[in-house]
């Protein structure tokens, strides 16, 4: 039992940061969701600033680390050349080396490139931005947060769209790399 | 108007500057991808792997993920700038920057930026 190069970095891409992404996610919504002076104490708050700090900026870097990672690792594999001569219009056992071109190369897989891949390598770059302006809110309020409610508000519909461009991303990678796996 | 919670509390400016270059930096991810399939010399300048060695094979996305981040981050230290210490109103701030988040999401949808590519 044996991965390849290609095989662990698609892994770190997709399993790895994309589970750690969704474990930050349901841990900072919540926090952000309870963090209101009718639902803790002020001890309340104090104990779970740290937990919702860690959510939000652990959420902050995945996204980060994961369009890095996807972008200038992962991609230019899905993306290579096949050599002169091969047959783009064919889905031969050559081809399937470059997945791009093997999923273009029939009709009934090409809609997986055109709209899956094209829509997933733009928006997945909104996740970061979201979630670094959530990350920020809390590093620069801390246990002031309680008392700024229409921030948390701003945080909490930053923080889903965040989770909504990953969610997109997430899922149109996992389907293409089923459908034409960087191996 | 300042309340009593907002005069206990730091000034918003800071987190209103970081809300905001977050709806630039997909309003640009967004406006950068409509303009690779509207211009094939934008497209081509896009290549940053080729044009400037940022990376090898990404293609026209190494050159929209550079630019956007760069958008972010520029768009981050001038609002900071501009914001640090002051009070503003959250909520127009909030309608602004999820309007730039908004457009974002729509022209990187393809559906939508292909309506922009040539024949």
């Amino acid at each position: 039992m044996q991965l390849s190069d290609k095989e662990l970095w698609t892994l770190i891409h997709g399993m790895g940061l994309g589970a750690l992404f969704l474990l930050a996610f349901g841990g900072g919504l919540a926090g952000l969701w309870s963090l209101r002076s009718k639902l803790v104490t002020e001890e309340g708050i104090a104990e779970r600033t740290p937990r919702l700090l860690l959510g939000t900026t652990v959420m902050a870097l995945v996204a980060w680390l994961t369009v890095i990672v996807g972008t200038w690792i992962v991609y230019p594999w899905y993306r290579a050349k096949p050599p002169e001569g091969l047959d783009l219009t064919v889905q031969s056992d050559a081809l399937r080396d470059f997945p791009r071109y093997w999923l273009l190369a029939s009709e009934e897989t090409a809609e997986w490139h055109k709209f899956g891949m094209e829509w997933k390598e733009h928006v997945a770059f909104l996740a970061p931005f979201l979630a670094t302006a959530v990350a920020v809110a809390v590093i620069y309020y801390g246990t002031q947060l309680i008392r700024r409610g229409e921030i948390r508000r701003a945080m909490l519909i930053f923080f889903t769209l965040a989770f909504a461009a990953a969610a997109v991303a997430g899922l149109f990678g996992a389907l293409i790399t089923k459908a034409a796996p960087v191996a | 108007m300042q309340t009593t919670d907002t005069m206990q509390t730091k000034p918003n400016g800071p987190v209103a500057a970081v809300f905001l270059a977050a709806g630039i930096g997909s309003l640009v991810m967004g406006i950068l991808v409509v303009l690779n399939e509207v211009n094939a010399d934008i497209s081509s300048f896009l290549k940053f792997d080729a044009n400037f060695g940022l990376g090898s094979g990404v293609g026209a996305l190494s050159g929209k993920a550079t630019l956007s981040i760069l958008a972010f981050l520029a768009s981050w230290l001038v609002l900071g700038l501009l914001l640090r210490g002051k009070e503003v109103k959250f909520g127009p701030v909030l309608t602004i920057a999820l309007i730039l988040v908004a457009g974002g999401f729509l022209l990187t949808f393809p559906p939508v930026f292909e309506i922009f590519a040539p024949a």
